[in-house]
């Protein structure tokens, strides 16, 4: 990490020698050392989600999915372009002959059925559209809007550890620095909305700013709060807290310190949805209201810039989920083993494990957009401030009043705290905080059940299995 | 409340009773139906919704229909041209010469109460001929009426909102009518060819 | 649910819905006046999609229209060939002694194919609503179980969506080989992803509290407005031509007719939109069961072996038969409520006026006074519940 640093800082050194004044130079070195990296890295995923999204879809719906596009066309494309000589014709017959050599044949089935091929192809698709811009758009906005909408996804991930080692900027304000950079979408989406002149576009615009600055506060409430747990608002020591010696690492992952967490959990995740538009909250798309929401206007690039900046933040905020509350990086078992691998195994290791975590998160992003229906726009704003605000502040004080028990009373204390470092919960306490919370949840919810009217007669038989006959 | 419809003779007397000027007709299918006079439909309609006896409370259709060439003798079929023959140029259609009134809102209703019909026919002068609106009785003929009016051309008086319905705003003309001819040109769109009537397009040489 | 204590302020937004809208299912426009997200008032704008259905027939033999009947509502074709076809027939035998006779399997056949059809527009029309209240998998997996009826429609007269099936007189064709098991196997399969599809949809709690308690249309309000089956059914009028009005063989077979009542729990309102989905589910089942009796009680084979099913009305110079002169009104049950054929003859071989009256027309007429007040999401619930289908409000 230091070397990586290091050669960064000489590259920007070098690029000040050759008559550069000194902060182009440490911008030019910052793209080549952290900006490209990390579009290598966060670009591939954002599309592969959207593969991911549309085959998980299909399997919902029982369709198949992208399954039809191969790889022939672009061996095609790439062959006539590698022997200019040659007539086309013979130039194609080769690339069917090469597509059907057993490895090549193998490669081109897996990357046809999995729909990765599908994924180029719209790419190229997109890339080659005329680049429209209606008559009437206030052009300046119009144009900016799709940047800072990548700019938004794209920034927050400058703090996000996948590794010991791998991390853009270990800021010390890290959670704020995601809050704020974060905050650019809505005003991307803002900026779309009211830039294409016109309604439809605008009323999404301004249901997405409602949407996001209401649903800012859950989110920051529970990242303050787990701010809180772990004493840092740097991810990456965030993730060092969460830290647990011994064959189950998991212990030490902040979801399951207290029951106040498991809520906050699901608030943030809830509230993240929320955030960025995703079914059922995507009132500000809406394609059955409002059209297309605020990128009725788009097309071309500038469309699939806000979907891959979509795309992105469902990943970012699998990411987040996974590093407040999972664990981040590290392993569910055997995480100190990781560690004392050499730097490079380390570092695979962890990006395939925070891979997978992240990918979980988003299935489940997936699984609930394509099963529930969209709420109102009035029915979103009623859940964030009369019931995910109300919850996260009781979670956060919650959280907070047990840190200050723990600190007192030093046998009770669960949770890693700063004053008190090396406490260890009680394994009777911790089981018994955790009946105590469950016994609660569930009485609270049959009570929900039992007051509220029955079933009626006929959505009770339309529920139910007809009966077999005989 | 009995559910034994009444049969159209005993609706009748009892409508006459109010409204002396209707009178029982019969289609030459036997088809009774009551025939009403454009003035003071209204309060014809009222009776027959507000009624108990007859509590026509759902209007099931209003349709208009043109008679201006219903009692007309039907033309005499094209012969088939002749192989080799010249073309025989289509003769100009004469003009239709109605007997008024030529115009006929068909209200049907139906009674959810005593589960029982009626139709009530107004039958108005093709020029300027007025029917009073019952949407104020049925919520559903202010619908109707804007249809008929734009089909067919027959005004209804204290409609609400009397536009044309299905054709745009601009079109000339009643599309129903019986004596309609097709326009060549709509806003600059070249439609049929100069003078050729609906009747003469595609469906030519098959007359009744 | 309305907002709460509502008053406009301010200017008012001209909101163009449609004509091409992605959830006005066609070409219907709503020039709504919106204030932020409240509608204050809602003008329907028709006729983006009228052909002249009514004059065309004016020209065309009576037999030639059926095809026609097919376009006024491609969602339920066959209900609307047995509408006009049954206007017809009883045109025909409006004269004493001149009675159109139909081959009773043939009157089986009729009500079999208008149930399966029923049972496919319904599921059209649930999926679609499911759709535009923003869950898109409900919408594929209704398709995917339409596809099993229009597999069968396929196989037996050749059409997948217009079939001009029913004729004058009888239907087209005969059921093809196997027919019998294939729709009994459909039958099974419906009931059973119906089950699926209400556990996915119908009790959602989202959907419920979408839909609980808006645009509801109170009884009195549906009749006069002319509201039809299941509109009319979900606010509380018990009233099912099928059952009240029985033709064809409907006298024949057991089914319930189901009514609104305020299914979505404690905010839910007679006759809201929530009901209205509800009540096409209830009837996809009772369908079902009408296909089951259909088939158990249908001849197997037809009583004249050369015109098992019926066919078009000829006389004894094998012309067609002319109607006499006259006028009827028919009407039938159809998904989208009831559909009437006003058929005026004049004694010719064509009809002189046809005036088809259509469901998703007259519930249109509603529009202007249920809308207001609502939230923009909600217009699309409400076009959504009324199932309006375009081209039968314009014709």
């Amino acid at each position: 990490m230091n070397g990586f640093h290091q050669s960064f800082l000489a590259t920007a050194a070098w690029f000040s020698s050759c008559g550069l004044p000194g902060w182009l130079g440490l911008v030019l070195a910052g793209v080549v050392f952290y900006a490209v990296p990390l579009f290598a890295v966060v670009l591939p995923i954002a599309g592969l989600g959207q593969i991911f999204e549309r085959k998980i879809a299909a399997a919902m719906q029982r369709r198949i999915g992208p399954s039809t596009t191969g790889i022939v066309g672009i061996l095609r494309l790439t062959v006539n372009l590698a022997l200019p000589w040659k007539a086309k014709a013979e130039c194609n017959r080769l690339a069917e002959r090469l597509v059907a050599f057993g490895p090549v044949a193998l490669l081109d089935r897996l990357l046809t059925r999995t729909g990765v091929a599908q994924l180029a192809a719209d790419g190229v698709k997109m890339i080659g559209k005329e680049d429209l811009v209606p008559s009437g758009v206030d052009g300046w906005l119009f144009r900016a809007a799709p940047y800072l909408a990548i700019a938004g996804a794209f920034l927050p991930f400058v703090v996000v550890p996948w590794s010991q080692h791998l991390v853009g900027a270990d800021l010390s304000i890290g959670l704020v620095w995601v809050a704020a950079a974060g905050g650019l979408t809505a005003v991307a989406i803002l900026l779309a909305g009211w830039g294409s002149n016109n309604k439809w576009t605008m009323l999404g615009g301004m249901r997405a700013v409602a949407q996001i600055v209401s649903y800012e506060i859950p989110v920051g409430l529970c990242m303050a709060a787990v701010a809180m747990w772990c004493g840092t608002l740097s991810l990456q020591q965030m993730v060092a807290a969460q830290y647990h010696p011994g064959v189950l690492s998991f212990l030490g992952w902040n979801l399951i310190q207290s029951p106040f967490m498991v809520i906050l959990a699901g608030t943030f995740y809830l509230a993240a949805i929320a955030e960025c538009q995703r079914t059922p909250f995507d009132t500000a798309e809406a394609e059955s209201e409002l059209v297309s929401g605020f990128n009725t206007e788009m097309s071309g690039l500038r469309w699939g810039m806000f979907a891959m900046a979509e795309y992105t933040e469902t990943f970012l905020i699998g990411a987040l989920f996974a590093v407040l509350f999972l664990g981040g990086y590290q392993s569910p078992v055997g995480e100190q083993w990781i560690l004392s691998l050499p730097p490079l195994a380390e570092t695979v290791i962890h990006v395939a494990i925070m891979t997978a975590k992240c990918l979980v998160a988003i299935w489940v992003m997936m699984w609930i957009r394509w099963t529930l229906p969209r709420f109102r726009i009035d029915q979103v704003m009623r859940l964030a401030w009369l019931k995910l605000v109300p919850l996260a502040l009781v979670c956060l004080f919650g959280l907070a009043l047990t840190m200050l028990l723990g600190a007192r009373i030093e046998q009770v204390a669960y949770g890693r705290l700063l004053s008190a470092p090396s406490a260890q919960l009680p394994l009777i306490a911790w089981a018994l905080s955790w009946l105590l919370a469950g016994g609660a949840i569930i009485a609270l919810v049959v009570a929900a059940k039992r007051s509220g009217p029955p079933m009626p007669a006929a959505l009770r038989r339309l529920t139910t299995a007809p009966a077999r006959k005989a | 409340m009995s559910r034994q419809p009444l049969d159209a003779a005993q609706i009748h007397a009892l409508v006459v009773e109010r409204f002396p000027a209707v009178t029982l007709e019969r289609s030459e299918n036997a088809q009774p139906w009551l025939k009403a006079p454009a003035d003071g439909f209204l309060d014809l309609a009222r009776f027959l919704k507000d009624d108990p006896r007859l509590a026509y409370d759902s209007l099931m259709c209003l349709s208009g229909v043109d008679l201006a060439t219903f009692n007309l003798p039907p033309a005499k079929p094209v012969p088939p041209p002749k192989p080799g023959a010249a073309p025989v140029p289509p003769k100009p259609a004469e003009p239709i010469k109605p007997v008024e009134p030529s115009l006929a809102c068909v209200y049907l209703l139906h009674s959810l109460v005593h589960r029982h019909r009626l139709m009530v026919k107004v039958l108005v002068d093709r020029n300027a001929g007025v029917v009073p609106s019952v949407e104020s009785v049925w919520g559903v003929a202010g619908y109707f009426e804007r249809e008929i009016f734009d089909l067919l051309g027959v005004g209804f008086a204290g409609h609400h909102d009397l536009r044309r319905i299905m054709t745009p705003e601009d079109w000339t003309g009643h599309p129903l009518r019986k004596d309609y001819v097709y326009p060549t040109r709509y806003n600059g769109v070249e439609l049929r060819r100069a003078g050729q009537r609906f009747e003469d397009g595609p469906y030519a040489g098959n007359a009744p | 649910m309305t907002v709460e204590a509502y008053t406009v302020d301010g200017d008012l937004m001209t909101l163009n819905m449609g004509p091409h809208h992605p959830s006005t299912h066609g070409v219907l426009r709503l020039v709504l006046e919106v204030d932020g997200e409240v509608v204050v008032s809602c003008r329907p704008d028709l006729g983006y999609l009228h052909r002249s259905i009514e004059k065309i027939g004016e020209f065309l033999e009576y037999p030639q229209f059926v095809p026609y009947t097919d376009r006024v509502d491609y969602v339920c074709a066959m209900n609307s060939n047995h509408a006009y076809c049954l206007a017809v027939e009883q045109l025909l035998g409006s004269v004493a002694g001149s009675e159109v006779k139909i081959p009773e399997r043939a009157e089986w056949l009729r009500i079999l194919f208008a149930e399966l059809n029923r049972i496919s527009s319904h599921l059209v029309a649930v999926g679609a609503f499911a759709m535009d209240m923003g869950a898109f998998t409900p919408f594929l997996h209704g398709i995917g179980l339409r596809e099993l009826v229009n597999d069968i429609f396929e196989k037996t007269c050749g059409a997948r969506l217009t079939y001009n099936y029913i004729t004058i007189g009888g239907v087209a064709a005969d059921l093809h080989a196997g027919a019998e098991a294939e729709i009994l196997a459909f039958c099974d399969t419906c009931e059973r992803e119906m089950v699926r599809f209400n556990r996915l949809i119908t009790a959602n709690s989202i959907f419920k509290g979408r839909l609980a308690g808006v645009a509801a249309v109170s009884a009195a309000d549906a009749v006069s407005y002319g509201l039809v089956g299941p509109n009319l059914r979900a606010s509380g009028v018990d009233f099912d031509l099928r059952r009240d009005e029985p033709y064809g063989f409907y006298s024949r077979v057991q089914f319930e007719v189901p009514v609104g009542g305020a299914f979505a729990g404690a905010r839910g309102r007679v006759g809201d939109s929530y009901d209205r989905f509800v009540l096409r589910c209830i009837e996809i089942l009772e369908s079902v069961r009408i296909v089951r009796q259909c088939l158990e009680q249908m001849p197997k084979s037809a009583a004249k072996a050369d015109d098992p099913v019926g066919g078009w009305q000829v006389d004894a110079n094998k012309q067609l038969r002319k109607p006499p002169r006259g006028e009827v009104y028919c009407r039938v049950e159809n998904p989208r409520g009831e559909t009437g054929y006003h058929v005026v003859s004049d004694g010719s071989r064509k009809p002189y006026r046809i005036k088809i009256r259509t469901g998703s027309f007259t519930a249109m007429s509603i529009f202007e006074k249920l809308v207001p007040g609502l939230m923009i999401s909600d217009v699309v619930a409400v076009i959504g519940s009324f199932d309006i289908v375009v081209p039968e409000i314009d014709r």
